[in-house]
């Protein structure tokens, strides 16, 4: 009987877990992609995340859309748009498919993730442009581990973790997909603090994100993001290190809010 | 040394000015301020030895120019034009919504 009981607890709470409990099915968060050098701030681009419901005859998939978009006065020397999109599943956030199309001054990039969570693999399609504007595919089947999720599947992943319950300095380890390379991402909580934001003065959880093989997201401490110490867990400033300076994300707006 | 500041100067005087019609923003405002600091001491120094000082006027006249422009970079909106491909785009294309499908979600 108290097998039974512990039995039944350990799959209330493993339900609990996995279950969505900070995303809303139509929000959208508007940040501002900065570059500090010396304290002194220049603006970038705009930062768009958002999520929406997509019903097939099937199913119905939660659409993670991330964009990113130089700010006009930046296009005419180095004009970036980005676009990053994941359809999950809207209850484990668990990714189905997966794409990037990245446009970045010039230089272009497409790839798409196939999940396939039952026999744990990704088909992988890479596109690039050629010099004479003509398209080359590349398709790869990959092995992935169970649990092996994309970027933005990744960074609602975290939102959705039981941050409260964390001790302070307790660290977790998550398998992203990137660039059809699975790499580890270590995020560590450094504690809570009270910041100045757009959308108000919020208590946050301050958590380190590295990515040890990876010179994206180098060192410890050096990549740092807020989230608010709420049930939604909105993102509302992150810092990271870039070759010369300091680069910032700051919120400028969020709607549609689950809580 | 007065020389060398002056060099100096106008060197940092002539980068504000590109960095503040480029869109900087407020990191334009370094090159100008280390520009002033060295033709103010240029300035005094030159005053001292009696020689000429309009070359010195010149790059003050440049930090103004740079400075004037950097201000008013600073209070211009952030803007995002969005051109049909971009929006076209963002959709679900038919492609999208047939791999999409052909999913059936695990709960």
């Amino acid at each position: 009987m108290q097998r039974l009981i512990f039995t039944l607890l350990f799959f209330i709470a493993f339900l609990v877990q996995s279950q969505n409990n900070a995303i809303g099915t139509d929000e959208k968060l508007v940040f501002t992609a900065s570059y500090n050098m010396s304290g002194l701030l220049t603006d970038l681009a705009q930062v768009t995340m958002e999520t929406s419901t997509v019903k097939t005859s099937k199913s119905t998939l939660m659409r993670l859309k991330c964009k990113a978009r130089t700010y006009s006065k930046w296009d005419s020397y180095f004009k970036i748009n980005d676009l990053y999109e994941s359809y999950v599943n809207p209850n484990s956030l668990k990714p189905y498919l997966y794409k990037r199309d990245i446009n970045e001054g010039g230089y272009y990039k497409f790839m798409q993730y196939n999940y396939n969570h039952k026999t744990n693999s990704v088909k992988s399609l890479k596109r690039k442009r050629r010099k004479d504007g003509t398209f080359w595919d590349e398709k790869t089947n990959l092995s992935i581990n169970p649990n092996t999720m994309d970027l933005v599947s990744t960074l609602y992943h975290i939102r959705n973790l039981d941050i409260h319950k964390a001790k302070i300095g307790s660290a977790d380890t998550f398998a992203i997909l990137l660039d059809n390379k699975e790499s580890n991402i270590k995020v560590t909580l450094m504690g809570t603090e009270t910041i100045d934001t757009n959308i108000g003065k919020k208590e946050c959880y301050k958590l380190a994100i590295s990515m040890n093989d990876n010179t994206i997201l180098e060192g410890e401490a050096n990549n740092v993001l807020w989230l608010t110490a709420d049930a939604n867990k909105i993102p509302v400033y992150a810092k990271f290190k870039i070759a010369v300076g300091n680069g910032e994300l700051r919120i400028q707006s969020a709607t549609g809010l689950k809580h | 040394m007065r020389l060398l500041l002056i060099i100096l100067s106008t060197i940092l005087a002539i980068l504000g000015v590109a960095m503040s019609i480029l869109p900087f923003g407020s990191i334009a405002l370094i090159p100008i301020v280390l520009s002033f600091v060295f033709g103010l001491i240029a300035f005094k120094m030159a005053n001292k030895e009696g020689k000429s000082v309009t070359l010195i006027k010149v790059i003050f006249f440049l930090i103004i120019i740079a400075t004037g422009l950097t201000i008013y970079n600073t209070f211009q909106p952030n803007e995002i034009v969005e051109d049909s491909e971009s929006v076209e785009n963002e959709k679900i294309s038919d492609e999208d919504m047939e791999e999409l499908e052909s999913i059936e979600i695990e709960d």
